[in-house]
Parts: C-alpha cells; structure tokens; sequence
C-alpha cells in the first residue's frame, strides 16, 4: 500500500508540476481571498463594526473578522482537498490512464493515500498563503493554542478525504464532475458556520450541517485559534467529526469499489 | 440585416441544443443562484441591523431583501455571460469555430447572438423565482408601471452587450479559465452586488467604474427601490450609455485583432 501511496505521490508532483502549473493552485487562493475582503469591507466600511447582540452568543467570540477569516480559509482549504481526491479518478478517466491504473493489481487506498498526501503540500501551501492575507487585514492569532490547533487540522482533513472519497464514487457513478461537486460546495457555504454562526439557520436546516465534516472542524479550529483553548474544550466537536469520517471512509470505499465495478463495464466493455 | 437575423436564430437553436442536454442544467439554474442568494442573506445576520445600524446609511434594513435580490438577479445575468464566454473555448476546442470563421457571417452578430442566446437560457428561471419573490417582499417603490420593463430592458441590453464583449476577450486564448477566477467574484464585490458602492473606500470605488453591472445596478436600483423618475436617471442612463457604446466598439476591434492574429498564426483549432 505505501508503494502505491509513493508512487501516486511521486507520479501526481510531476504532473502538477508539469501540466497544471498555476491556474488552479491561483484560483482557489483567491477565492478565498474574495471571502476575506468580502468580510472586511462588510464589516469595517458598511457596518462599522456593530454587531447583532447575539453574534457573540452563537459564535463564542466578539472577533467577527477573525470568525470569518478562519472560515473563509478552511472552507476553502476543504473544497480543495474534496475536489483534488474526489476528481482524480475522474481526471484518470478522462486523460485516459483509468484502464491501466484499474489493471494493476496495485492498493487502491494506496492510491488515495498518495493522492491525498500529495494535495496537502500544495493546499496547505494554498491555507497559508490565505491566512497570511487575513492576517494583514486583522485576523488575530494572540490566542492561540498551536498544537490543539494542528491536531484539528489534520483530524479535519481526515474528514475530508473520508467525504472525497464518497463524492469521487459519486461522481465517477454519473461521470460528472461540474454539477455534483458545485452543488455539495454551495451547500456546504451555507450550512456549515463559514460566514455566521450556524445558531442563525432555521432548525429543519440543522441535519444538513451536522452532516458536513467542515462544521465540526470549524467549530473545534475556532476554539483553539481564537479562544486558545486546549483539546478537551472540543471533546463533543471531535468526536462528531470522527464519528461523521469513519462513516464516509465506509460508505466512500463500499462506494468507490463498486462503482468501479460499474464504470468498467460501461466504458471498456 | 436578414443575414443577422438569420444568424441570430441559429446560435440561439444551437445554444439551446447545446446546453439542454440533461435535466441537471436545472441546477445551475435556480438551486446554485437561490442558495448563494440565501447565503449571503444570512452572511448579514451577524450584523446589528435594528434601525440604528451603520447600514441605515446606505439601505434601510428591512429593504436589504429587495436590495440582495436586485443585486443578485442582475449579477446572474451577467455571471451567465462570463459562463457562457467561457464555453467559447469548447468552441474552439471541438473545431467549430474554425468552420464558424470560414463562413461570411458578420462577427459581431455572432458574439452577440451567442450571449443573448445564452442569457435567455440561463435566466428565466431565477428570473421566476425573482418574479414570484418581489410579490413577498416589501420595499418596492416605483414610479409607475413602466418602471419594471425599463428596468428589465436595461438589464438586457447591457448584459447582452457585456457578454459580446467576454465572447470576443475569450476569442483570443483558449485557456481562459483563469479570466473566469479575475471576472465573477470581484464582479460580485465591487459592482454592489450585496455591498453598496457608496460604502467602499476610493480605490474600491474606481475598480467599480470598470464592471458595467456597477451603472446598471444603480440604475435599476434606483428604478425599482427609489421610485425615480425618468428625468431622474437620465444623467445615469447616459453615462451608461456610453459605456455600453465604447464596449461595443472595443469588442468589435478586439474580433477583428483576434480573427487576424488567428489567421496569421493558423491557430484556429486547437491551441
């Protein structure tokens, strides 16, 4: 499995690197970007920093900007992780390498594992670039509880690819990758916390949010980025956020096998 | 003149043919835009939006509905322009626009064939939705029947325009999603979509005057939130006008540019 996890690795650097040099890798950079300035010029020129009473009630801090930068920088962080993994088969499919990575006898969690480790060093790289932004426009790090904050973070990408994997089946399933992918990230801007505190949505919404990893996540990396607190502080948070990975990492390999099954006999029968 | 028209009603039948090909366009028709409508409602809770609030300055908070709404109908008429510029690309991709160039057609009638056509696919929808929401909302004051056609009309025109002009910028480069990730948010910011203009410091400002959708959402605004006037907004429909005039030179001298640099490079299909 680490084999094909190192040569995934290996192969995927060097088509990033050589095919698919920066237009991706810029535009997810400023998407999130466009979040960070959409927040700070709400706030500081049309609101003049008055908040709603509640705001700091739902939210566990007064801090909208830094509330909102830290959304806009994992929300984005997270599309690109989901998109990255979930497209690769699909990306295999369509330049036409799927039937000789099928053929081989090589671990297909081998292959994510590669996949997904190769994103993170350019979407951590993608986070950091974001964060800096918000970081000039006053996102506040005096808080924070760093090494709480990293283990959130990697437990957060856990969740990710866990639902990445649940989406590529998806996707590979209606060989689309446009609809399904924008629909479930529009969804998840608006019910997991990323903008306003998810206490504002109307409850029947509620069992949408729950079933996004990217809520728990939020809600954990806010406690010890801007609250400074420590691991126990998001007990409940973190284990929601591993209850919901464990179950996509399931349904997402059941999902992934069988419709690989399916797509083979659509396509190369 | 019937040559354009006729040319007209084809890109339209193609466009249609083209992009009807599943019952999931429905999706980036209504659910996408209602959503991210909803959304960036709720991105205003957070806010004091009693009747003390900064906001009060520029929109009162029980018309932010009707102002989002305003705002996001627009910009969906102009985000399913940049959408459809951008498919210029499998155009070229798929050698159609190869045989599209060798035909006597007039250049311009094509572009913006192509853009009305796929402004009437993309925005009846919401367009219905906006329909049936402005009867909910409170805060419309016009000046009298005539204000909601003109309004429409506006928001047409300039649009259709706009997208002639993305057509005929996407002429040139075959990766063009990269002008997509520049144009649609920043659009989404600075041309008042969801803040006022009037509250951005002054470089935002100036970045405003360069996106059309800024004249246009002012002006419908102005039409459908203030009841203005015809006499009103005559110094802003000029002022558009002129705008919507210099784009259409621009876009007729930027074909000519990319038809000849194409056949200069022999770069029509592929690449």
């Amino acid at each position: 499995m680490l084999q094909t996890a190192k040569a995934t690795f290996h192969r995927n650097m060097i088509s990033m690197i050589r095919a698919y040099p920066w237009s991706f890798f810029l535009s997810h950079i400023l998407s999130g970007i466009y979040t960070v300035l959409f927040a700070y010029f709400t706030y500081t020129y049309v609101f003049e920093g008055v908040l709603d009473s509640r705001f700091s009630n739902y939210a566990g801090t007064n801090d909208y900007l830094s509330y909102v930068f830290l959304g806009g920088a994992l929300f984005s962080f997270a599309v690109s992780t989901l998109m990255n993994v979930s497209r690769s088969l699909i990306t295999e499919q369509r330049e036409g390498t799927l039937e000789a990575l099928l053929l081989t006898p090589s671990s297909r969690k081998g292959y994510f594992l590669g996949n997904v480790t190769q994103q993170i060093t350019r979407t951590l790289l993608e986070f950091l670039i974001i964060l800096i932004f918000a970081f000039l426009l006053g996102l506040q790090f005096k808080h924070i509880h760093f090494l709480s904050a990293i283990f959130i973070w990697f437990c957060a990408v856990i969740g990710f690819f866990s639902q990445a994997l649940l989406l590529g089946s998806v996707m590979l399933y209606f060989r689309d990758t446009y609809i399904t992918q924008n629909t479930l990230f529009v969804t998840m801007a608006f019910v997991s916390g990323v903008t306003f505190p998810i206490g504002y949505l109307p409850e029947w919404v509620a069992p949408l949010s729950w079933m996004m990893p990217l809520t728990p996540a939020l809600e954990a990396f806010r406690h010890s980025v801007l609250e400074g607190q420590g691991l126990a502080a998001s007990g409940s948070q973190l284990l929601h956020l591993s209850f919901l990975s464990f179950l996509y990492l399931i349904v997402g390999s059941l999902g992934i096998k069988k419709t690989e099954k399916i797509v083979v006999e659509k396509i190369f029968s | 003149m019937i040559g354009w028209i006729r040319l007209f009603l084809a890109e339209l039948k193609k466009e249609h043919r083209n992009m009807f090909h599943s019952r999931l366009v429905y999706f980036s028709l209504l659910i996408w835009p209602v959503i991210g409508f909803i959304t960036s409602y709720y991105s205003f809770k957070p806010f004091s939006l009693n009747d003390n609030s900064p906001i009060t300055r520029f929109v009162p908070p029980d018309h932010l509905v009707l102002f989002l709404l305003t705002g996001y109908l627009a910009y969906l008429f102009f985000w399913s322009l940049v959408q459809s510029a951008w498919q210029m690309g499998y155009e070229r991709q798929s050698g159609t626009l190869e045989m599209i160039f060798l035909t006597p057609v007039h250049r311009l009638a094509l572009i913006y064939g192509r853009s009305f056509s796929s402004l009437l696919e993309s925005v009846w929808l919401f367009f219905t939705f906006v329909i049936m929401i402005l009867f909910i909302v409170e805060g419309i004051q016009v000046d009298g029947w005539w204000s909601f056609p003109f309004a429409f009309f506006i928001l047409f025109i300039s649009a259709v325009i706009w997208g002639g002009f993305l057509n005929a910028i996407f002429l040139f480069s075959r990766d063009a999603g990269f002008f997509y990730t520049i144009l649609d948010e920043p659009m989404l910011i600075f041309s008042g979509v969801r803040i006022p203009p009037l509250a951005f410091p002054i470089w935002a400002k100036g970045l405003a005057l360069f996106f059309p959708l800024t004249y246009t959402l002012h002006i419908i605004r102005m039409l459908v939130m203030e009841a203005a006037t015809f006499i009103e907004i005559l110094p802003s429909f000029t002022v558009l006008l002129v705008v919507l005039l210099v784009l259409i030179n621009i876009s007729a001298f930027v074909i000519k540019k990319a038809e000849n640099h194409m056949k200069q490079t022999g770069s029509m299909v592929l690449f």
